[in-house]
């Protein structure tokens, strides 16, 4: 593997080369910010031990700073630190030369210059060259990338001269924990917002926060009802993301806040609900209460629409088929009604066309036939029952009523007997018809009565 | 002659709580921004909204504007390229100054938020513990208490309680709702009193950005290491989208290098040194 050269494949990372390549995440300050939560402790790491130290910078440089956009020139030095290994000291010599252009004789003292000269003859590797180049015009394409690239590199070239007793200065600051003191820069309070602070310092300088709280607290013997402050005892410890219970948690505080309220300024007989009457301007106008409420209202309504319209199409698919069935049970049921009356009619035909037609019965008897269970004093009623004395001949001892021999010798030389003509009539006999038991069934009237009898 | 000297007794004076917002904004700011500022300019009866500061660039000229206006507070709205939002609140004569970095605003006109309250009515503030855990929450909690907590002495103020601010510190940002206090349930006219909350809104998160020490200006006391300034968001989001062509080219050349070197020679017994 003769060919591949050791800046493209640094031993430290097996990844690929740094051509044409974004910065990893772990070199620039600025997406890691975007992806983790973990700060710039990696890139603050990669860089030199040098303190904060805001007077060590040049007032051209920050006059630079502030013109210029953006650039993040540290992974430029961080590939460079990876990959050699501190052989440049994490100076690129592409960007000294940049640099001295720009600066002249300010910039370095002859240490400074010899130096350079010293890691000039050392670098001469294509490759860095065009890695820089790559690296600086990728970063976007406002003017001014590369002096300000120029400018970081100036600051960090300075203060790797004067680093150490840098280092020790600036007692009151209070460098967060974590970081490590190896980023040079300060930001200098009046930077132009848009550019971003490459190296970032942390300054959380808690013994002058206190002192300033202390000037311009409230006196702490104002009454409560001075200041309305209330103080939730518990942290939210909440997914940012999930809103829902990001929600809830805020809630849950107002709730605790309020209900505390209440209780405070009970005791310090301050007023705390509004009677119902109490009408004064209120921060929305009516109008846009209006609003609101239409919007609720049409917000219901179109939540029950849906509903029921779901509710009609899942009904419409089992519908079909229960409406045929009950088309099929409606039919069946009329033409079992009409059988039953048709029947009734067929029995009751001569009954019909007699005058003597007794409707009650018949009444009942219609009821009877329609009735799903006839009653169990079947078409008797309360007629004329058989005596006992014929069932018991009809039906007692084996029942010879219907079953004995009619056509028998005696019988065709019996011309009076009682049951002559009767004998197929007489099969029904134990079911007389109802009123008008006499009648014979022969004296059938002619049509007109019958009808007439019937239309009655 | 004898001089009775009357006793002096020192009159005490009722401490109260004299606080006077000046609020403002810069140019270029968008319909959403002012928005905000009306809402916080109808909550808050101690606040004088100004007209628009012309530069940016001069904000010594804001703790003048204050005294002009006799204001001790300024809370001043600096919008930056028609779409970023920066609010510095300060006290005014030489205190403290905060800046810091609005993210989504949701005013009071969002028919979402369904509550209202009296305009005027002084309101609770609630912070929650987060607060006291750090120096700088703790200076905030002072500084929101006198910027956001009307005084009594205000005079459009209205007598009852009907409104609570939260403010709550999640992921190192400051979380701000607004609550109407309802005494019964809405649905429940004549249950129980059982309080209840609607929000009214507006709603915003704020990132502190930086403290320093005097207004508008000063030593830096603390900077947030966790703040990324939105245009250096953008110009991430763009180089990522950017950067897809590259890797997949590198992807490739890397390929065929890793072929390349893989490639061996002709073997002895190979096809066509047999066959020659």
């Amino acid at each position: 593997m003769g060919k591949i050269n050791k800046f493209k494949e640094p031993a430290t990372s097996g990844s690929k080369p740094k051509s044409k390549k974004l910065p990893r995440p772990s070199e620039l300050s600025v997406p890691e910010n975007l992806v983790s939560k973990s700060g710039q402790q990696e890139s603050k790491g990669k860089g030199k031990a040098v303190a904060p130290a805001s007077s060590s910078i040049p007032s051209k440089a920050i006059k630079k700073i502030k013109a210029f956009s953006p650039e993040p020139v540290q992974s430029e030095i961080d590939d460079h630190e990876e990959g050699s290994d501190s052989e440049d000291d994490g100076v690129d010599e592409e960007g000294m030369a940049r640099l001295m252009k720009a600066l002249g004789d300010d910039g370095l003292d002859e240490l400074g210059q010899a130096e350079l000269g010293a890691l000039e003859g050392e670098e001469g590797d294509e490759d860095e060259e065009s890695e820089c180049d790559e690296e600086v015009l990728e970063l976007g394409s406002d003017e001014g990338e590369e002096p300000s690239g120029e400018e970081r590199e100036d600051e960090s070239a300075g203060e790797s001269i004067e680093g150490i007793p840098l280092s020790d200065g600036s007692s009151d600051e209070d460098v967060e924990d974590g970081e490590q003191a190896d980023i040079p820069l300060d930001e200098v309070s009046n930077v132009d917002e848009d550019v971003v602070p490459r190296q970032k310092v942390e300054i959380d300088n808690k013994l002058a926060l206190d002192q300033i709280r202390e000037t311009v607290k409230l006196d702490s013997t104002l009454p409560w009802t001075e200041t309305l402050v209330l103080s939730y005892p518990h942290t939210i410890d909440v997914d940012v993301d999930d809103d829902l219970n990001r929600e809830l948690a805020f809630y849950k505080q107002a709730l605790h806040g309020a209900n505390a309220a209440r209780a405070l300024a009970a005791k310090h007989n301050f007023p705390f609900t509004r009677p119902a009457d109490y009408f004064a301007e209120m921060v929305k106008s009516d109008a846009h209460m209006e609003r609101i409420r239409i919007r609720l209202l049409n917000e219901s309504s179109g939540i029950k629409k849906s509903e029921d319209k779901r509710k009609e199409r899942e009904g419409k698919k089992f519908g079909k088929q229960v409406q045929i069935e009950k088309l099929k049970e409606r039919e069946k049921s009329k033409k079992e009604m009409e059988e039953r009356l048709k029947a009734l009619k067929r029995k009751r035909k001569d009954v019909l066309d007699g005058p003597k037609a007794n409707d009650e019965e018949f009444d009942v008897a219609v009821e009877d036939a329609i009735s799903d269970r006839p009653s169990k004093r079947g078409k008797t009623g309360n007629g004329k029952s058989i005596p006992r004395s014929v069932r018991d001949k009809k039906f007692g001892f084996g029942g010879p009523g219907r079953r004995a021999k009619q056509n028998t010798k005696s019988s065709t030389d019996d011309f009076d007997s009682s049951k002559a003509g009767r004998g197929k009539k007489g099969a029904g006999g134990p079911k007389p018809k109802g009123g008008g038991s006499g009648r014979h069934s022969s004296k059938r009237l002619g049509k007109s009565r019958r009808q007439a009898t019937r239309s009655k | 002659m004898e001089v009775d000297e009357d006793e002096v007794v020192p009159t005490v004076k009722k401490l109260k709580n004299k606080q006077r917002v000046l609020l403002l904004s810069s140019r270029g700011i968008t319909h959403r921004m002012r928005h905000l500022m009306n809402d916080l300019e109808a909550l808050l009866p101690h606040v004088k909204k100004d007209s628009k500061l012309d530069s940016k660039s001069q904000l010594n000229l804001l703790p003048e504007l204050a005294d002009l206006n006799n204001c001790n507070n300024t809370l001043y709205f600096e919008a930056r390229r028609h779409e970023d939002l920066y609010l510095w609140a300060a006290k005014t004569p030489n205190g403290p100054s905060i800046k810091m970095h609005v993210q989504n605003v949701h005013t009071m006109d969002e028919l979402k938020m369904t509550g209202n309250c009296l305009k005027g009515s002084r309101g609770l503030l609630s912070f929650d513990a987060a607060f006291e855990d750090t120096e700088w929450g703790r200076l905030v909690k002072e500084l929101f208490t006198q910027m956001f907590g009307v005084p009594s002495t205000a005079r459009k103020t209205k007598p009852f309680i009907d409104h609570i601010l939260t403010f709550s510190i999640v992921d190192s940002k400051i979380w701000f709702r607004n609550f109407q206090i309802l005494e019964n349930d809405p649905s429940q006219p004549n249950g129980p009193p059982q309080t209840s909350l609607v929000e009214i809104g507006p709603r915003f998160v704020l990132t502190p950005i930086r403290i320093f020490e005097g207004a508008f200006g000063g030593a830096t006391v603390f900077s947030n290491p966790e703040f990324i300034s939105p245009a250096a968001t953008r110009m991430a989001l763009k180089r990522e989208k950017g950067g897809k062509y590259n890797q997949r080219k590198d992807a490739e050349a890397d390929t065929q290098r890793r072929k390349d070197s893989r490639r061996l020679e002709e073997d002895a017994l190979g096809v066509s040194k047999v066959f020659s």
